[in-house]
């Protein structure tokens, strides 16, 4: 592995790269107020199948700096950084693989850019939340006045989306680590989560999408799911029996079951 | 038949007639099949008078209210009610999906509540019912009966959710010292219309009563089927149903934040006393 601070978006961004530079690329993006340490098993596996796999902390979270304008509200922007980061790296045709708001911003990477990717996989992501979670009271908690006991909340809550099939002990490694989080932008992430809407966009997709979320995903209705798969033309959905939010540190083979999406997709699209 | 085996669902119809005593927070009972017919369309139409277009026709929708009446039927043919029953004394219904001729009911009854009445001759247990087709809830709501009590009690108080014992038990369960260590307030407690304030300061609950002099802080309340949830679920739910919006916050929604990890915590002393 190497890790790099790259200027994207005028700000250093931490970037970690896995596997041979050669190979074809997919770029792995994380969910609200996290970094890219959730996919720390995953991305040196999925290398280990032959994959180049980039995984940046978007701006303000993990070891990148912040966003020069404040906390991100627009998951376009985070959108429109991964590409920078994409051209900056000379990525070739990527893969963009991304969970929750990272699933969201892959899909609207794949609005923007569809005919520079490979594919596309969005894990825990639809096209519009229909307004949950409620954006005024996300506003309020972006003060820490109205916002108390943020560990203990952001912990429970994070225990709440993980699977049942989820080993306990995992599941309460992904809630300990889940309270690193800086609050403004956790909440900021969740308020573009709330107000991001694709629904008019998607079916503008050309490239092969994938889009997955597990049964036990409270932050997600799998009809809105499938409806937004079914937006896409030619677009995927896979629902995960006993997964929660994160599937990416929930499955117990995660990169195995990403390289057979991308696999999957990738190979129909030279067939066609 | 233990009562853990009626827990279970295994009891027999025929189980014979059952006192106030005999009724227990958490036993279910599943009926028989029950188709819908053409008849039965016909049959509602007429007695109730309702002859609105919705109710007629090849995709006729039938009145709301038939589902409560088949409920009752099946409810009846269970065997679990006898002389001891003194009355319905209340139902309270919501309507999910629609019901058409060649669906199949069947309905699932939950012991939600039981409470001696104030004489202490008589008790009120309410249950949750619930009407499925092919495994979707069509209709479902509680309906609350009166029966006669063979003795005076005591009665457990494990699942009496929202009562002082009930909370008694809590606080004697629950240790709230280090979550509340800084803590000076008084948290309440409700099911349907049983409130219950465990007065708190500094990380020891210093009374438990219906109502402490200046309120509650705040009040978390839920229904009884859901307060049984939370104490039947594999794992505590709390979080995932106060997520859900399955609770009802009144008071102080700030400290109601504040205490997520108490009341996460009392939320386990629950299920264990349970």
């Amino acid at each position: 592995m190497r890790a790099d601070y790259l200027t994207i978006g005028g700000g250093l961004a931490f970037v970690e790269q896995h596997g041979d530079p050669d190979a074809p690329p997919v770029l792995c993006l994380h969910t609200a107020g996290q970094s890219g340490v959730q996919w720390r098993h995953a991305a040196p596996a999925l290398a280990a199948r032959g994959h180049r796999v980039v995984v940046p902390d978007l701006p303000g979270h993990g070891r990148s700096e912040p966003a020069p304008g404040g906390p991100v509200t627009d998951l376009g922007a985070y959108a429109a950084w991964c590409l920078e980061l994409v051209a900056h790296l000379g990525l070739r045709r990527p893969a963009v693989v991304g969970c929750s708001i990272g699933g969201k911003i892959a899909l609207d990477v794949a609005v923007r850019a569809s005919e520079q990717l490979a594919a596309v996989v969005a894990m825990a992501a639809d096209a519009h939340t229909g307004g949950r979670p409620s954006v005024r009271g996300l506003r309020r908690e972006l003060s820490d006045v109205a916002a108390p006991s943020r560990g203990d909340r952001t912990y429970l809550g994070t225990l709440a989306v993980v699977g049942r099939d989820v080993p306990r002990e995992r599941a309460e490694l992904i809630a300990t680590m889940h309270r690193r989080e800086d609050p403004a932008v956790s909440t900021s992430d969740l308020i573009g989560w709330a107000t991001h809407d694709l629904r008019e966009q998607l079916p503008r997709v050309t490239c092969p999408t994938h889009l997955v979320v597990g049964d036990d995903d409270l932050w997600l209705d799998v009809a809105r799911v499938r409806a937004a798969a079914a937006l896409v033309p030619g677009g995927r959905c896979t629902v995960l029996a006993g997964i929660g939010h994160y599937p990416m540190e929930e499955l117990p083979d995660a990169a195995a079951a990403i390289d057979g999406w991308l696999t999957e997709m990738t190979t129909v699209r030279e067939a066609s | 038949m233990t009562e853990l085996d009626e827990r279970r669902g295994t009891t027999s119809p025929a189980a014979g007639d059952r006192w106030f005593e005999d009724f227990a927070v958490g036993q279910r009972w599943t009926s028989p099949p029950r188709p819908v017919t053409a008849d039965d369309l016909a049959d509602f139409t007429r007695i109730s008078g309702d002859d609105h277009p919705l109710h007629a026709g090849p995709d006729a929708v039938l009145q709301g209210p038939f589902g409560v009446a088949v409920a009752m039927g099946l409810l009846q043919r269970l065997g679990i009610h006898g002389d001891a029953v003194l009355g319905l004394l209340d139902t309270h219904w919501a309507y999910r999906r629609p019901v058409r001729v060649g669906d199949v009911l069947t309905l699932e009854v939950t012991i939600v509540r039981c409470r001696r009445t104030s004489s202490g001759d008589r008790g009120v247990v309410t249950r949750h019912m619930r009407l499925l087709d092919e495994g979707e809830t069509v209709q479902e709501g509680t309906t609350t009966a009166l029966l006669r009590a063979r003795g005076a009690g005591p009665d457990p108080v494990v699942r009496a959710f929202g009562t002082v014992p009930w909370a008694e038990a809590l606080a004697a369960r629950a240790d709230l010292a280090e979550d509340l260590a800084s803590w000076d307030g008084t948290v309440g407690l409700r099911c349907e219309d049983d409130e219950v304030h465990l007065r708190v300061y500094r990380g020891r609950v210093i009374e438990v009563t219906r109502r402490a002099p200046r309120g509650a802080t705040f009040t978390l309340g839920a229904d009884a089927a859901t307060w049984l949830e939370i104490v039947e679920a594999p794992e505590n739910p709390f979080m995932r149903l106060a997520m859900a919006g399955r609770f009802t916050v009144t008071g102080d929604g700030y400290e109601y934040l504040r205490l997520t990890a108490a009341l996460h915590r009392l939320v386990d002393a629950a299920r264990e006393i349970a």
